[in-house]
């Protein structure tokens, strides 16, 4: 497993501080709760790593740990998106405890792994679980991950694609690995996130 | 990260009673005495308090932005009036507001004495802490973080324990993650480790804290990155109520058999702590009880060999393996005690 190197690029050394001033947001800046939801070996915190390390904001924070992790993108409409993304512990045992985590959310990432069958099975599992349980209006979007281990894959990328469209999610091959694809995964969710209303 | 007890955070709510005594704030003062008076009143009731503390304090953020004595003050600064009214208000209140309810009360007994049972037999790998993970020296210090959260009455000071004790396991993944060139670890490691420490720690007043936190801090303050990790503690007592067997990737009956074994366990060390005979009381207790349900438990002690069906044979090897179980476990819980099975056998009169 891996997803090449594996440290965050700067840490600041700490959770953010607790008393940390939510500081006073611009009208265009957006604020989105995304959760990561997908067996464990997928790939969760890799694509989510790749993601935070790849942008190059001086004023980012990457705290310590990635099972938390929040990132600014900025969108050619020059409108700010800041990303929460909360990931959730995979394993079967811990399945239960999801909700906690995307209440509240604005957008779902559901990982996979392209070379395991039960991975695809879990994240359709998941799919059903927010289309019952998640925010109405939920951006959803389905990522199958390791896609440069093309040649050990098992799930084809017309039967995760034909998937997608049935729930109406956006679906995205990615490679942690190389960083292929990964970014895109935040900016199809930016474009969709609901803008505030003018005033 | 800041520690509760650290003299900054202890000078901001100085500072901030000091600024309470001044003439210029007497009003401010005696809205808070009002309110304060207010709520004292009726049956303490947590959530409908909870409204009425959280509608306080944006009010009084209205007030403290708009107040002579914060003229010029910068975002920080009033920041720091309003952690300190928290904790001043929250002080007050504690009594009320924590704990409060008898169904609080009775929820705290009943996870306190759940993690004490599964603290004798949970061990990591039950909950896919992977080996390379093990360290007791940072389990330790996150344990102790969490125990920590019933010296302080704030919001605010009880929360920042829960932070402390999750970055220490942040710090672990870190650690780990570098000297072994393995990927940071995200949620798929935090939560079994979480879990983990939060049944060893086995801290106080689990529910109560948590419904306090959640209730009475500032909700501006309750966000994002805090607030993940507050769900994290919230799931690992969910995930503690609702442990079975399969959980714990263990057959249910065995599970169970953990279960008696452990209620059985410190049954026999709170007999023998209170009593000079205590072994001999708990085994007459034991008696009485294994009396009661025997004919549920063991539904084949009267049967012919002959005259079982296919389907009984498969319902007795369950059971056989259940009791071997259940057997092991035993003995093992009576060496843990120093005691030798045969002679305690000999002193039970049937």
């Amino acid at each position: 497993m891996g997803c090449s190197s594996s440290v965050p690029a700067r840490s600041t050394g700490g959770l953010n501080n607790i008393n940390n001033d939510n500081s006073a947001t611009d009208s265009k800046d957006l604020r989105a709760k995304l959760v990561l939801l997908g067996d464990s070996g997928v790939g969760k915190s890799c694509i989510v790593l790749r993601f935070v390390r790849g942008q190059f904001d001086p004023t980012s924070k990457v705290t310590v740990g990635a099972s938390f992790l929040s990132q600014t993108l900025a969108l050619e409409d020059s409108t700010i998106v800041k990303f929460e993304i909360w990931d959730t512990a995979g394993q079967e045992r811990y399945a239960a405890l999801a909700p906690l985590y995307y209440r509240g959310a604005a957008a779902a990432v559901v990982v996979y792994d392209i070379t395991s069958p039960e991975s695809f099975s879990k994240a359709q599992y998941w799919v059903k679980e927010l289309q019952k349980h998640g925010t109405p209006d939920i951006i959803m979007v389905l990522v199958g991950n390791k896609a440069d281990l093309h040649e050990n894959r098992h799930v084809s990328s017309q039967e995760a694609q034909e998937y997608a469209e049935k729930n109406n999610m956006v679906f995205i091959e990615t490679s942690a690995k190389t960083a292929d694809n990964i970014n895109q995964v935040f900016e199809e969710i930016a474009k969709r996130l609901p803008r505030p209303t003018a005033s | 990260m800041e520690s509760p007890a650290s003299p900054a955070s202890r000078l901001d709510f100085y500072d901030f009673i000091a600024r309470m005594r001044r003439p210029a704030a007497a009003g401010l003062f005696h809205s808070i005495r009002n309110f304060l008076a207010s709520l004292s009143q009726g049956e303490p009731n947590a959530e409908e308090g909870g409204a009425r503390v959280q509608a306080f304090f944006a009010e009084m953020e209205a007030a403290i932005r708009d107040h002579p004595l914060w003229a010029n003050a910068s975002n920080q600064e009033i920041d720091n009036a309003l952690e300190g009214l928290e904790k001043f208000i929250m002080t007050k209140l504690f009594d009320r507001t924590f704990a409060s309810s008898a169904e609080d009360v009775k929820a705290d007994m009943e996870i306190t004495e759940k993690i004490g049972l599964l603290q004798r037999f949970v061990r990591p790998h039950h909950l896919d802490i992977p080996k390379v993970l093990h360290n007791e020296t940072a389990w330790l210090l996150a344990v102790k973080e969490l125990q920590k959260i019933n010296s302080f009455k704030s919001p605010r000071e009880k929360l920042i324990c829960v932070l402390s004790c999750c970055q220490i396991i942040n710090n672990l993944l870190l650690n780990v993650s570098m000297s072994n060139d393995r990927t940071l670890s995200g949620a798929d490691d935090f939560l079994p480790i979480l879990i983990y420490i939060t049944i060893k720690a086995n801290p106080p007043q689990l529910h109560s804290n948590l419904k306090f936190i959640q209730l009475f801090r500032r909700e501006t303050k309750l966000i994002s990155e805090v607030e993940y990790y507050l769900t994290n503690l919230i799931s690992a007592k969910m995930f503690i109520i609702n442990v079975d067997g399969r959980s714990l990737s263990m057959e249910e009956s065995v599970f169970q058999a953990h279960m008696e074994s452990a209620r059985l366990g410190n049954h026999i060390s709170v007999a023998s702590s209170t009593s000079s005979q205590g072994l001999g009381t708990s085994t007459a207790g034991l008696n009485e009880e294994s009396g009661v349900t025997e004919g549920l438990r063991f539904p084949f002690m009267d049967s012919e060999t002959e005259s079982l069906t296919p389907g009984e044979v498969k319902q007795l090897h369950e059971h056989y393996r259940k009791v071997v179980t259940r057997y092991k476990l035993l003995s093992k819980a009576l060496r843990k005690l120093s005691v030798d099975e045969d002679q305690l056998l000999n002193s039970v009169d049937d």
